[in-house]
């Protein structure tokens, strides 16, 4: 009964306290805009086009008029008038709905980009160590395909709600005044539709939609095996494969018919009091002029016109029903639409200073000094300290390397000082600046990252070093390529694109190229590397550790790893005590 | 046109090949639902219209028989809502059968050795691109095929009851219908076009970009590229918002266009039936009944116009996707070698598509069957690309090669989304869960699974439970198991096990390997250890090669990665 309560509630909403709603929230709060259709554009939107359904109204006259004139024997010459009201009335309900259809559709498209603005916003500024962040694909499925849905259910839904609401009682005080049979018809299958529907159809819908979900399940089905391909042919499982997928799609059918079989129910009563609306209305206006059914008509008896007239409305009484009823699955997944976007948008840890790109301008700080003063910090939802009361200090120009083992914070120490999330207590202060949300992006701007999976951008070698950097010239670039030995990937690839995982690229290779990146920015004095040389053969690891401290040349660097050939080339080597790993285990 | 046709050719002709009578009836359904409703409302305006004129002298009034209309009337308003019953019944039954035969033929034609090795090179983003591909196809039949075939049904049904009145009068409805009717839609859909193609890759690119947001978030921020990421996020979405502006645009003049044609067309009938009716030709029933007619002729088309404006898209579709609906010639499978080889290459070259360097060249080996080899060198020197060509993913480019049957481990460790049973039975259909537990055993995961509440039917992927790397790769070990070939391929097969588990899984696993040909491609010690044979590749050649118990072999082993 839910969804039933739902939309009487807000069918009966009148348009100005809908309106009130809207202007007193806040554009920016997202849960807000989820009942905002674009503010008066999309009120104007709805009303034109109920206007242009209601100017039926003069049109239907119109005919009426005409064939009780030619019934009459009136000749071409005494209708011309009423072929040109028939026809010009239609042009303009014809424009009329178009403007209203274009505003609808500019109205909710646009809301459409705010959602999209507001989800990208909050996903660049989630740390990358909230693990409560969406993963890649599932951000770029909501973001992208499933975002449309919101476009019709604002465009089509909320238009065809307010024509079900409005419509039908204009047309009942048409009728009314001239037939109050007709009237009580119509006014009994009318309720009777949306009753019979939530008796029938809305439980069965429910069951539908979860259907419609199995059936994107049959998309991944295929697209996960696609990606197996090669393991699937080598085990001899294509045609079981096969199978299992023509199995799989054949059960679906069957449990899919089974719930629409019930779920057309609610559209065929639908059909049938509509239809049987209007074969009522003809009959009993037939009976009534032929003198059989001397009531209804307030005493009188109904002239030609006006029975064809009350016939030519019958119709376009239920019209705006079966319109509603047409789009109304865009209601549910336009509404599934905005609730995933409000999730994408949900806030989590935050990442410092996450809108200050502030690279490339001089004046930051003066060198790569690292000192970190009784620093805590523990990984959200887990119960004991990470880091506790932890102190270290790193002279410019120093190299270092982190050894501990796994789950003992070397990575998270790295990210701490690459200011990607905040800190709880204590202080981390690069080259005498404090490390705050206020300072995070301009410290950074002097930070280079090197991580153990670096990102593979859609785009070229090239792109993926310069990453659209404004600041780095072509000589940069360049330099890195050949202190990253990539020069040579680089003249291959020329401008192909890689990226989505680097397909085509070696791990070692991937490497690299985090690598040139870091080292394309002359403004970077401090760098970070996060387990490099990890599940790469001994040949490779040999070979990054080698461009890695050409690299860094000059430069402060610190070396989270186990690897102990990397660490032996270090200055110093700090190891992170096994109880930090305990407690936060 | 024809060009139009011949893209979709092969598309229909699937759909037609599997469900012929089904998309049949449920066309003829559709047509019979709108048919009942135009003659519901025309009949109806005739009955009122002939009442009221009989109405006017009791004498015609007792004389009128009211019942048959009035039975017509109202079987007619059954008889719609049963056809219209029946019509979203059978043409959903038929799409959902359209849908699990398409995908299963596609998948099967891509899985052929040609289609799979170009699909195995495409990025994840292209095999989005099929996925969607398939989606677009599938509402041809229902926004485009049958909504063509009721409008052109009505046209010729309306023509007909028209010309009853008037020969001229029907053909003039006819043709205006036909030309309005499908004019409207043609110019949309070539209109739609290129708006249609600029918002699937506007799609792609907004989908690309905020996978590089999400996934680069570290990268950029580190860059100072974020707030740049996302405005090329907002960039795509603007191009996207222009496309579906234009599309809508579109939409909307096609839903105009036919309410000025439908205008016209009930203005021009108005007209013609005053005409009509001032020669004496018809009577006043008889012009309400052609009105009506007219009026509601023009509703089918509009079911055209979605199907118009998508068919840029689904034109898109078609034409990438047919081609893979055709059956492909058979492969050249690789020789079987003689005697007690197990695989034998002479001088083998093999190539990348595109690329003019041999990714393998000049390669000379023999193994003997139980003989187990060892690749190590350098990551892309061409170790994966032995196996793969021995696992026939590749064509071989110059030179003789022959190999026994083998399974290969990729690399990459591919588990599907689906129970454990049905992933380790996907090498091995008729494997009991005795013997699925007993490869689990060698794989060092039968505790695992033994604690899992669903066992063996838990299910891996979304919403399931998920594998820690490790986990994942020991499963597809177990898996490789279960294929009792003569030759396995194992690409890198403990990469991601600690030392420990590792060692523990290698030494069951040895047993498991006896009498088997294995080849193993590695830069870990422990690996290559269980090797006769150690095979050292540099840049898609053989440098060395080196026998157990040589002084050579010991060193090679020495300089390989300890853990």
């Amino acid at each position: 009964m839910g969804p039933a309560a739902d939309t009487s509630s807000t069918v009966l909403r009148t348009p100005s306290s809908v309106a009130d709603d809207r202007e007193s929230l806040p554009v920016s709060s997202a849960p807000a805009i989820s009942r905002d259709a674009g503010g008066t554009s999309a009120r104007t939107a709805a009303l034109l086009q109920v206007l242009a359904s209601l100017l039926w109204l003069p049109q239907a006259a119109l005919l009426a008029a005409g064939v009780g004139a030619i019934a009459n024997g009136a000749g071409l010459a005494n209708i011309h008038w009423l072929v040109m009201g028939v026809v010009g009335a239609g042009i303009v309900r014809a424009a009329l709905d178009s403007v209203g259809t274009r505003l609808a559709f500019n109205a909710a498209r646009g809301v459409l980009s705010d959602r999209r603005h507001a989800a990208t916003a909050s996903l660049a500024a989630r740390s990358p160590l909230d693990i409560g962040r969406p993963a890649s694909g599932m951000a770029a499925s909501v973001l992208a395909e499933q975002a449309e849905a919101i476009v019709p259910y604002l465009a089509r839904f909320r238009p065809a709600r307010l024509k079900a609401s409005t419509v039908p009682i204009v047309i009942l005080l048409c009728v009314l005044p001239l037939s109050w049979i007709a009237a009580v018809v119509l006014l009994v299958s009318a309720p009777l539709i949306p009753l019979f529907m939530a008796l029938i159809g809305w439980r069965a819908k429910a069951a539908s939609e979860k259907q419609l979900v199995e059936m994107g399940g049959m998309n991944a089905f295929l697209l996960d095996r696609l990606r197996g391909l090669a393991t699937i042919r080598s085990l001899g499982a294509v045609d079981l494969t096969a199978r299992r997928l023509r199995a799989n799609a054949e059960s679906l059918r069957s449990r899919t018919m089974a719930v629409l079989r019930i779920a057309f129910l609610s559209s065929a009563v639908l059909e049938l009091f509509a239809a049987l609306g209007v074969a009522m209305v003809a009959v009993y206006i037939g009976f009534h002029l032929l003198g059989q059914l001397n009531f209804g008509a307030w005493g009188g008896r109904l002239s030609l016109n006006e029975g064809l007239f009350i016939l030519l409305l019958a119709p376009a009484f239920f019209e705006p029903l079966r319109e509603l009823s047409a789009v109304w699955h865009d209601r549910a997944s336009g509404e599934a639409a905005m609730e995933a976007l409000d999730r994408l948008a949900q806030e989590g840890i935050f990442l410092p200073g996450a809108e200050d790109d502030r690279q490339g301008q001089s004046g930051g700080i003066q060198s790569a000094e690292v000192r970190i003063d009784a620093l805590s910090f523990r990984h959200a939802g887990s119960e004991g300290l990470l880091f506790d009361g932890f102190n270290f200090h790193i002279v410019p120009g120093e190299r270092v390397a982190v050894l501990g083992p796994s789950g003992s914070g070397k990575s998270t120490l790295l990210a701490l000082i690459a200011g990607l999330a905040p800190y709880e207590q204590g202080a981390i202060t690069i080259g005498g600046t404090l490390l705050t949300a206020a300072t995070a992006g301009k410290l950074r701007a002097h930070t280079a990252w090197v991580g153990q999976k670096p990102h593979i951008f859609a785009g070229s070698v090239f792109d993926n070093i310069a990453l659209g950097r404004p600041h780095l010239t072509q000589d940069n670039i360049q330099a890195a390529l050949d202190t990253a030995g990539l020069l040579g990937v680089a003249r291959a690839r020329g401008n192909v694109q890689i990226g989505e995982g680097g397909s085509g690229l070696s791990g070692g290779e991937i490497l690299r190229l985090a690598l040139a990146r870091a080292a394309a920015d002359p403004q970077k004095m401090l760098m970070l590397a996060d387990e490099p040389t990890a599940h790469l053969d001994t040949t490779t690891a040999n070979e990054i550790t080698a461009s890695l401290l050409a690299s860094s040349a000059g430069k402060t660097l610190i070396v989270a790893t186990h690897d102990p050939v990397l660490a032996s080339r270090m200055d110093r080597i700090i190891m992170l005590a096994p109880e930090a790993s305990l407690e936060a285990a | 046109m024809i060009a139009l046709w011949n893209v979709f050719r092969p598309v229909v002709a699937l759909f037609l090949a599997e469900h012929r009578v089904a998309l049949a009836a449920g066309a003829i359904l559709a047509a019979l639902t709108v048919f009942a409703g135009i003659a519901l409302l025309g009949l109806s305006g005739w009955f009122i219209t002939a009442t009221a004129i009989a109405g006017l002298t009791s004498a015609s009034a007792f004389a009128f028989d009211v019942f048959a209309p009035a039975a017509a009337i109202r079987f007619l308003a059954l008889a719609r809502t049963a056809a219209r019953y029946g019509e979203r019944l059978v043409t959903h039954d038929a799409t959902l059968g359209v849908l699990a035969g398409l995908r299963e033929r596609l998948f099967r034609n891509w899985a052929q050795p040609q289609a799979a090795r170009i699909l195995l090179k495409r990025p994840a983003k292209l095999l989005f691109r099929l996925v969607s591909d398939i989606d677009a196809l599938d509402s041809l039949y229902l926004r485009v095929l049958v909504p063509a075939f009721v409008a052109l049904a009505i046209a010729l049904a309306v023509g007909v009851a028209l010309a009853l009145m008037h020969p001229l009068l029907g053909l003039t409805a006819s043709a205006w219908l036909l030309l309005a009717g499908f004019g409207i839609p043609l110019m949309a859909a070539r209109y739609a076009k290129a708006p249609s193609r600029r918002r699937a890759q506007a799609l792609e690119t907004l989908r690309s970009r905020t996978i590089d947001l999400v996934a680069g978030q570290t990268d950029l921020a580190m860059a100072g590229r974020l707030a740049a990421q996302q405005a090329a996020v907002a960039v795509a979405d603007t191009r996207l918002r222009q496309a579906d502006d234009a599309l809508n645009r579109i939409e909307t003049a096609v839903i105009a266009g036919f309410g000025m044609a439908s205008a016209c067309l009930l203005g021009g009938t108005l007209c013609a039936v005053a005409v009509l009716a001032d020669a004496g030709i018809i009577g006043g029933p008889v012009a309400a009944l052609a009105l009506l007619i007219a009026l509601a002729a023009l509703e089918p088309f509009a079911g055209l116009r979605r199907g118009a404006v998508e068919l840029g898209r689904t034109f898109l579709a078609a034409r990438r996707i047919g081609p893979g609906l055709s059956p492909l010639p058979s492969a050249t499978a690789l020789l079987m070698p003689e005697g007690l080889r197990a695989v034998h290459l002479e001088r083998v070259s093999v190539c990348y598509d595109g690329s003019s360097l041999p990714a393998l060249e000049d390669v000379s080996l023999t193994l003997v069957r139980g003989e187990r080899l060892a690749l190590i060198g350098a990551s892309g020197t061409g170790k994966s690309t032995l196996l793969a060509l021995l696992a026939q993913e590749m064509d071989v480019a110059a030179g003789r090669a022959e190999s026994l049957p083998a399974t290969l481990l990729t690399q990459r460790t591919e588990l599907f989304q689906d129970s454990l049973r049905d992933n380790l039975r996907l090498a091995e259909p008729d494997a009991d869960d005795a013997r699925l537990l007993d490869v689990l055993k060698v794989a060092g995961l039968a505790d695992v699974v033994s604690a899992l509440p669903a066992g063996l039917d838990a299910t891996l992927g979304e919403g399931g439970f998920g594998l820690s790397g490790g986990q994942a790769r020991r499963l597809a070990l177990a898996r490789l198991l279960l294929r009792d070939t003569p030759l396995w391929l194992l690409d890198e097969p403990t990469e991601g096990l600690d030392q420990e588990t590792a060692s523990d899984v290698l030494q069951r696993f040895e047993a498991q390997m006896r009498g088997r040909t294995i080849i193993i491609a590695t830069h870990i010690r422990r690996e290559a250890m269980l090797a006769d044979r150690l095979l050292i590749l540099e840049r898609g050649k053989i440098t060395r090669a080196l026998r157990r118990g040589e002084k050579e072999f010991d060193e090679a082993l020495a300089g390989l990665r300890p853990d």
